[in-house]
């Protein structure tokens, strides 16, 4: 299969001279659903960054073909769509429309197509109705979705999620797991939940320290429990 | 000291809002040129900032009762540039308006002068002069207590002279005056010490925020304080003997109209032909007429027929009003039979 | 929380609602200015023109329980204003409302004028933002000219005060938790002035956040939205009602007046 990402031996260090992650190596193909799991601290976010370009370091980051650098940066963010972790910071717009068109907006569309983009965006995550909504008036799980539609409506090949199960009820969790499954895009998702990686994910990636501890089948590493319990996470309780 | 509408006439809340208009568009234009696409996003949450702080109120020293809350012009303007401090004050007065009803809809453009503009401005370059190099604590000191001090000083002063040019105050200028000044002097100096004490928290936790306009490091010291505060005294104790070696008699007039009240005439200087002008030109652009009290018997049999007319009116508005009520309570009824709404 | 909801009503649909937010902007301000140049004594007017207002809202589906409590909560200042006035003219004055005649002093009738047009005024400013959407105001207001700056910050500015009044609000919870005693002015200076620091840099660490999320969507400095404002024929109706009241207003105006 192709690959889609390829990092290369890449470091980063904090300005304040932390290391951050160190000597990275790993590829995605295309398709796949890439969960990215590992303790507090560990660097998943800083990984995900890196990807979007949002972190210079060391080391080499190709993304469709393209090394992540200043003058790619503009094409590398329509195709890898990132979704931070908090959704406040997402939905920095008055309305949803709003929000959900600025991608699609600065891509060069015009209205006509931003409108359709929003739209489609909106049904794909089950919230047609809502687009003159606020986000303060919006709850946790719709403010989920709602972050996630407007990396959709800029149709990205590959979508970065950290920590989207962040705060969410159960059954506002089983709807996100619903929805990313039925995603066709590369995925790839920073979080600490194992049961939630363990519903979406297909590929594994243990993250600690800056470095890549494992890398392999979801489930062969999330029900190794040393494994787990070393690096403090946790067996998955279900067997998705 | 939101201003609300009826503290103004309408040239004046009309010129005011022309005035911080223009003023705005300018300031906006200017600051395209600063303001990068990295800062437009600061901006906004500073201005949300603002208003979170004003929350976080604190019992005031020697006060009991009342509190302080931080307005943020000064520390705003030292952070992000005087343009980009103005643009983000005016939207947090627009905000108070559009959104939490502070403040008349016409009086908006007086209020961004008094609470945007000018203790953006003045704080800044008050600041600016009086922090200028070589730099020194104590320097810091005074020019943020000054800067947070005027600057609020000043839109406090020109909400009475605003009012006054309105011509509708009944209270003696000289008492509304004194007042606000006496009020915000609390206000402007509680602002100015937790300004201080913030910008030294921010320098200890991110000096990168603050390093464009703090050229050295501001330290928390008693001996710096005491020392602004001997500076502080000397000052307001100057000020104080100014005025009190009189107010200037021009500015004590009154607008209450009082034609049989003659002993009142000599203190209500409406002859002043500047004030006249200013009423004139209010009757000219007023929509209506004035309509002065009236008070003599030779009016009573006209006053008693505008009694009855007034009477109608207003009767008439409240079946107007009823009839409205009625007819959106029926067609509500009738609707939620039909669908379910939301 | 109490002011996450302040602008719920905006949100609901109506008649009112779906009226361009440029009319009704335009339509506020003028008659607020028809309102504050109003005689200053003259109440039945002033009664009369509370119908324009109070149409919108019962037709917006505003409750006036909402409108009232809001008008009381912004109103301490213009009371303080209004209520020293009789203190400050004692002129007696007799007035007559229909078949009956009152003395009373002008000092009073100043205080009711300016608690009067206060509340009318606010009767508009309220129908006016509880009906209207924040988002379709700003559009309207963009298109009447204000610069795209101060568009965008009005807009980060409402998507973030909620955001950030909830969390001076946690932080407030915690301090209220802890603080068990009096704790002294400087105590209490050095936590309040901890608190604003703690909550300025978390404002600024929210603000970098979002930018890393706008420039992740291709933002490169150029701001770009779309419109969805259109003037329909209920805009056109609305005018004309908004006309045709006004104008028969100061005609039974003057009459009352002459």
């Amino acid at each position: 299969m192709a690959k889609t990402i390829e990092i290369k031996n890449f470091s980063y260090k904090y300005p304040d001279g932390t290391v951050a992650l160190s000597d990275i190596n790993l590829s995605i193909e295309e398709k796949q659903k890439v969960v990215l799991i590992g303790p507090n601290g560990a660097g998943k976010s800083t990984l995900m960054l890196a990807m979007a370009g949002f972190a210079t370091g060391q080391g080499e980051i190709i993304v469709k073909g393209l090394k992540v650098e200043k003058k790619s940066l503009k094409k590398i963010r329509t195709v890898i769509g990132c979704c931070f972790e908090n959704p406040d910071d997402q939905l920095f717009m008055p309305t949803l429309f709003d929000d959900i068109a600025f991608g699609p907006l600065n891509m060069g569309f015009n209205a006509e197509q931003v409108k359709i983009r929003v739209t489609q965006a909106l049904r794909t995550v089950g919230m047609e109705a809502m687009a003159e909504k606020a986000p303060h008036h919006l709850s946790a799980g719709q403010k989920r979705a709602a972050a996630i539609a407007t990396v959709l409506s800029m149709s990205p090949e590959i979508i970065a999620l950290d920590e989207p199960d962040g705060s969410l009820d159960p059954r506002n969790r089983e709807k996100l797991v619903v929805l990313l499954k039925n995603l066709s895009q590369t995925l790839i998702i920073a979080t600490c939940n194992m049961n939630f990686a363990a519903a979406i994910g297909d590929r594994a990636v243990l993250v600690d320290k800056g470095r890549i501890i494992a890398d392999g089948d979801a489930k062969e590493i999330m029900f190794d429990t040393k494994l787990m319990t070393e690096y403090g996470l946790e067996r998955p309780a279900i067997v998705a | 000291m939101h201003m609300a509408n009826e503290l103004l006439s309408l040239p004046i809340a009309g010129g005011g809002l022309v005035v911080a208009g223009g003023a705005l568009g300018l300031i906006c234009r200017k600051a395209k040129q600063v303001i990068t696409s990295g800062k437009l996003a600061l901006m906004g949450i500073l201005g949300a900032f603002v208003f979170a702080a004003q929350m976080v109120n604190f019992r005031l020293p020697a006060m009991p009762g009342t509190s302080g809350h931080i307005v943020g012009a000064v520390l705003l303007a030292i952070i992000l540039g005087p343009h980009a401090a103005a643009i983000v004050m005016a939207s947090v007065v627009i905000v108070q308006c559009l959104i939490f009803q502070d403040g008349g809809l016409l009086a908006l453009g007086c209020n961004i002068i008094n609470m945007a503009l000018i203790p953006t401005y003045a704080g800044y370059y008050l600041y600016r002069i009086v922090a200028a190099k070589p730099f020194s604590n104590f320097r810091t000191y005074v020019g943020v207590m000054l800067a947070c001090l005027i600057g609020i000083e000043i839109g406090a002063v020109l909400v009475p002279v605003q009012a006054a040019l309105s011509g509708v105050l009944v209270i003696p200028f000289s008492t509304f005056l004194i007042t606000m000044i006496s009020v915000h002097f609390l206000v402007g100096t509680v602002e100015g010490i937790v300004t201080v004490t913030v910008l030294v928290y921010i320098q200890q936790v991110r000096p990168d925020i603050v390093a464009g306009n703090l050229q050295g490091k501001v330290r928390l010291s008693r001996r710096t304080a005491l020392a602004t505060f001997a500076v502080f005294t000397i000052i307001i104790g100057a000020g104080l003997s100014l005025l009190a070696s009189g107010m200037p008699d021009g500015l004590e007039w009154s607008y209450a109209e009082r034609p049989d009240q003659p002993n009142f005439e000599p203190i209500i200087s409406n002859s002043d032909s500047r004030i006249a002008a200013v009423d004139k030109l209010q009757s000219k652009y007023s929509l209506m007429p004035e309509y002065s009290v009236r008070n003599n018997d030779e009016d009573e049999k006209h006053q008693a027929s505008a009694g009855w007319t007034s009477f109608a009116g207003v009767f008439g508005s409240i079946t107007t009003m009823a009839v409205i009520w009625l007819t959106a309570w029926i067609l509500r009824r009738r609707n939620s039979g039909a669908i379910v709404t939301r | 929380m109490h002011h996450a909801y302040i602008d719920k009503f905006a949100y609901q649909d109506s008649v009112v609602h779906s009226l361009d937010a440029r009319v009704k902007f335009i339509a506020a301000v003028f008659f607020t200015a028809v309102v504050i140049s109003l005689p200053r004594t003259s109440f039945a007017i002033l009664f009369c023109y509370t119908v324009g207002p109070f149409a919108v809202l019962v037709l917006g589906r505003i409750p006036l329980k909402f409108v009232f409590k809001q008008i009381l909560l912004v109103s301490p200042f213009i009371l303080v204003f209004a209520l020293s006035c009789p203190l400050y003219d004692k002129t007696p004055v007799k007035v007559s409302f229909g078949p009956s005649v009152f003395q009373t002093t002008v000092g009073w009738m100043r205080c009711c004028a300016i608690c009067g047009k206060f509340v009318v005024t606010m009767l508009a400013l309220i129908a006016l933002v509880s009906t209207t959407r924040f988002s379709n105001l700003l559009a309207g207001l963009r298109k009447m000219g204000v610069p795209k700056l101060l568009i965008i910050q009005l807009g980060f500015l409402y998507r973030y005060i909620f955001v950030l009044i909830d969390t001076a609000q946690h932080l407030l919870r915690a301090r209220a938790g802890r603080t068990l005693r009096n704790l002294g002015p400087k105590q209490e200076m050095k936590t309040a002035s901890a608190m604003l620091g703690s909550l300025f840099i978390r404002s600024i660490d929210t603000a970098e956040q979002i930018s890393i999320a706008m420039h992740g969507r291709g933002f490169n400095g150029n701001w770009r939205t779309i419109s969805r404002l259109k003037i329909s024929n209920n805009d056109y109706i609305f005018g004309v009602f908004f006309v045709v009241f006004i104008i028969s207003l100061y005609f039974f105006a003057s009459t009352v007046l002459n």
